[in-house]
This record gives C-alpha cells, sequence and structure tokens, in this order.
C-alpha cells in the first residue's frame, strides 16, 4: 500500500491556473502603471531616459503590453464569435416558423 | 530576470498554493492575482529566480492566511462543491486524492499552509520555517499531528484501503 | 428624517443596481470536469480595455468590434459540449434563470423544440430606457452555452459582426422585406 505521505503528495499536487491568469496579471499591471500619480510617471520616465540607450526598458515593457493585449483581443474574438452565432441560429428559428405558420 | 519571466515560471505554483489553501478557484486566482501586483513591485530587491520563488512562496503564504481571516473561517461554498480546476494527470487514486485535498482544508490555517507547502512544493521543515517564519519545532508538530488526524480521518472514512 | 429616507432609499437603489449583475452560477465549474469541449471567456472592463488598445480602427473588423464593446463592463461566456446527453441538468441553470426572471431582465426571444429537446432564450437588461446588458442561454441535450454581456450593446451593431470572424452574414430583416415586395411585383 503506498505510504500515506505519497498519496498526501499525490493529492496536493499542483494544480493549473486558468487560462486567462497570465493575461489579467499583465492587465491588472497595466492599469496599475497608468494610474500612478504624476510624480510617479515622471519619475519612471527619467528612470527610462537613463535606460532607454540600451533598448531594454522599452522591450520590456512593450512586450508586458503586447502580450497581455493579443491575448485579451484573442478572447475577445472567442467570446463575440460565439454570441453572434449563438443569436445568428436563434434568429434564423425564429425566421423559419414565422415562415411556416 | 523579467516579470514576465518570474510569472511564468511560478503562476502554476503560486495559484496551486492559494487554491489547496482556499479550496475557492476564485479566491485563489485573486489572492494569485494580488501577490504577483506586489511582486511586479518589488522586482528590483530580488536577486535572481530562487529567490523570486522563495518571496512569492511567503507572499502567497501571507496573502492566503489574511484572506480567510477576513473572511472567516468557514468557506464560501460546501466541500463537497468546490470545482476542481484543470491539473495533468494525477497520480493515484482519484477518489482518496479528492477525499485528502477535503480533510486539508478542514485544518487550522497555519498547519494547513505547513502542510501544503510541505507535499504541494516538498518543502523540508526548515525551510518551511523560513517562509512562514516560524520556528522548525512548530512547523514538525504541525506536521506531526495534522499527519497523524488526516490518518485517523481517512481510515474513518474510506476504510481499511491500504 | 428625510435625509434618512433619502439613505434608505439609495442603499435599496444600489443593492438592487448590484443585484442585477448577473452571477454565473458556480455549479458550472463542476460541468467543466464533464465537457469533452469548454469555452470559458471572462473579460471585465480592464481587459476589454486592453483589447480595445489593440484593436485597429484602420481594420473594418477590428473597429466594428471596438465600436460594439465601446460601453461595455463586461462580456463571459460558458459553453460546454458533452459527449452524451444528461451531463447537466435545469438545476445547474436554475439560479441564472432566477436571475433572469428579475423585474430588470426581459426576456425577447424564446425558442423551443420539443423533438430535439433545444431551448435557445434571449433576455435584455434595460436601465433607464436603455439596454444595459444581454444574456444567452441555449441548452440542447448535448451543449449548454451562457453569455452574459454587462453595459451598453447594441443588438443591431452586434449583427453587423456577421460577415466577420468566419460567421456567417445574416440577412437583417429590412433586406428579406425589401426582397419580398420585388417578388410580388
Amino acid at each position: 500500500m503506498e505510504d500515506f505521505e505519497q498519496q498526501l503528495r499525490n493529492a496536493l499536487g499542483r494544480k493549473q491556473q486558468p487560462p486567462t491568469f497570465e493575461a489579467k496579471v499583465f492587465a491588472a499591471v497595466a492599469a496599475q502603471r497608468s494610474s500612478r500619480s504624476v510624480f510617479w510617471r515622471w519619475a519612471t520616465e527619467v528612470a527610462a531616459v537613463v535606460v532607454i540607450a540600451s533598448g531594454f526598458w522599452m522591450g520590456y515593457q512593450h512586450e508586458i503590453q503586447q502580450r497581455a493585449g493579443e491575448a485579451a483581443k484573442a478572447r475577445l474574438e472567442i467570446a463575440l464569435k460565439i454570441t453572434v452565432t449563438e443569436l445568428s441560429k436563434i434568429q434564423k428559428t425564429v425566421r423559419t416558423s414565422t415562415e411556416e405558420e | 530576470m523579467t516579470f514576465a519571466e518570474v510569472l511564468r515560471a511560478n503562476q502554476s505554483m503560486v495559484f496551486s498554493l492559494a487554491f489547496h489553501f482556499l479550496r475557492d478557484a476564485g479566491a485563489a486566482e485573486e489572492v494569485a492575482q494580488d501577490v504577483f501586483l506586489r511582486l511586479y513591485q518589488k522586482l528590483d530587491e530580488l536577486d535572481g529566480p530562487k529567490h523570486a520563488t522563495f518571496w512569492l512562496r511567503k507572499a502567497t503564504s501571507r496573502r492566503a492566511i489574511d484572506y480567510v481571516r477576513k473572511r472567516g473561517s468557514r468557506p464560501a461554498i460546501a466541500l463537497e462543491d468546490i470545482a476542481e480546476p484543470p491539473t495533468a494527470e494525477q497520480p493515484g487514486d482519484p477518489l482518496l486524492n479528492r477525499r485528502l485535498r477535503q480533510l486539508v482544508a478542514t485544518l487550522p490555517e497555519k498547519p494547513r499552509m505547513v502542510m501544503v507547502l510541505r507535499y504541494q512544493e516538498d518543502l523540508m521543515p526548515e525551510e518551511i520555517s523560513d517562509v512562514l517564519d516560524m520556528p522548525v519545532r512548530t512547523v514538525k508538530s504541525h506536521l506531526q499531528r495534522s499527519l497523524a488526524m488526516l490518518r485517523e480521518k481517512i481510515d474513518r472514512s474510506m476504510g481499511d484501503i491500504r | 428624517m428625510i435625509a434618512i429616507r433619502t439613505v434608505f432609499i439609495l442603499c435599496i437603489t444600489l443593492a438592487s443596481l448590484r443585484a442585477q449583475e448577473l452571477k454565473l452560477p458556480p455549479s458550472l465549474d463542476r460541468l467543466a470536469v464533464k465537457a469533452t469541449e469548454v469555452v470559458d471567456v471572462t473579460l471585465d472592463a480592464n481587459l476589454l480595455q486592453l483589447a480595445s488598445r489593440f484593436l485597429s480602427d484602420k481594420n473594418p473588423d477590428d473597429a466594428q468590434v471596438k465600436k460594439v464593446i465601446a460601453g461595455l463592463k463586461g462580456i463571459f461566456v460558458r459553453s460546454f459540449e458533452f459527449e452524451k446527453a444528461g451531463e447537466y441538468s435545469e438545476s445547474d441553470v436554475a439560479s441564472l434563470r432566477t436571475q433572469l426572471h428579475t423585474p430588470a431582465w426581459s426576456r425577447i426571444v424564446g425558442v423551443r423544440s420539443m423533438k430535439s429537446s433545444e431551448s435557445s432564450e434571449v433576455f435584455v437588461k434595460t436601465e433607464g430606457g436603455k439596454i444595459g446588458g444581454l444574456a444567452i442561454l441555449v441548452t440542447e441535450p448535448k451543449q449548454l452555452t451562457i453569455v452574459s454581456i454587462e453595459g451598453a450593446i447594441d443588438p443591431d451593431q452586434l449583427n453587423e459582426l456577421g460577415g466577420h470572424f468566419g460567421i456567417p452574414k445574416i440577412e437583417s430583416d429590412s433586406k428579406r422585406k425589401d426582397n419580398g415586395n420585388r417578388k410580388d411585383q
């Protein structure tokens, strides 16, 4: 019989985060940055000017925004596709039954 | 070490810690998101990937315990109704696994977090002591008592399956 | 006394506004385990705003989508496909139906087929005479789909998305009437 501690390891194995988790974190980070006070924006921009020569800072920020935005856009397209498809099916059914009357 | 790299390397660990502790996928997501937001602010103070992982375990443990204290000790929904997030195929008896998870969720907060850190993350008592700022002696005591209690409860609820 | 009454009315109004936001039943998460295919999309206001920034005004599809989501606070889609019938029951959507039968919501379309046990319903939420939300509930023996859209939505603009994203274009009612008239001549 399997060791009890191994059974606990089996039971408490890592669970997968929801597929939208990463996009939500990036979105929250982006939202947090944009709500900061003028002072912090200024301070961040000064730091960015210093680092910008290497290109790293811009690339890093852009990458976060890019991935989050693309993920959100992809989810939006899926959601709207399903919505419109279902509405279309319903409309077609209603029209068909109206014509039959 | 970029924020994206740390997020990708640790998001499963953070979410999972929160989920096994809170037994509520929505709450776990909220806690995990909050932890990563704080990590983003502290990223410059961290000393590399291992330090980031340690920091995340510490922050998640703290945040999850705080969450329970604010919400009250009862879970938001019945333990039997907890929807399990998807996992890669888990070894062992699924029924036993589920029952063990439910029983772990009935432990008081500190022993519960000790158990999750020990058996999800395979941390040694000394490492758990560092994460939770708890004496090693206390960690070991929590482990011993929790194991005994869980063994007894699982024997009673599932019969002698060993 | 007047101040207390005002606060009381305000509390009721706020409470009823909060109550009008559709809450998806937690039992839906259980269905995900049983389903062979699951679509689970949750886009809150932050994510919608982020997605909008990545929609190009120069691309006609993107521009149309931008118009549709401009006034939205959230989009939630849960769609489950099952291998066999009977994997979910009416009780899984009961709490949702209860919410959709509150005064804020009106059912505008309901289609039911006794033969195939399929049912499709569309509900709208009105706030101050304007549409403040849309909900679609489709139940089929092997499929369950729930769509909840919160915020100012224009169903005509939604219809106009047909022909984009691989969705077949549906003739509008006015076009069909025009075609009918021409045939009669």
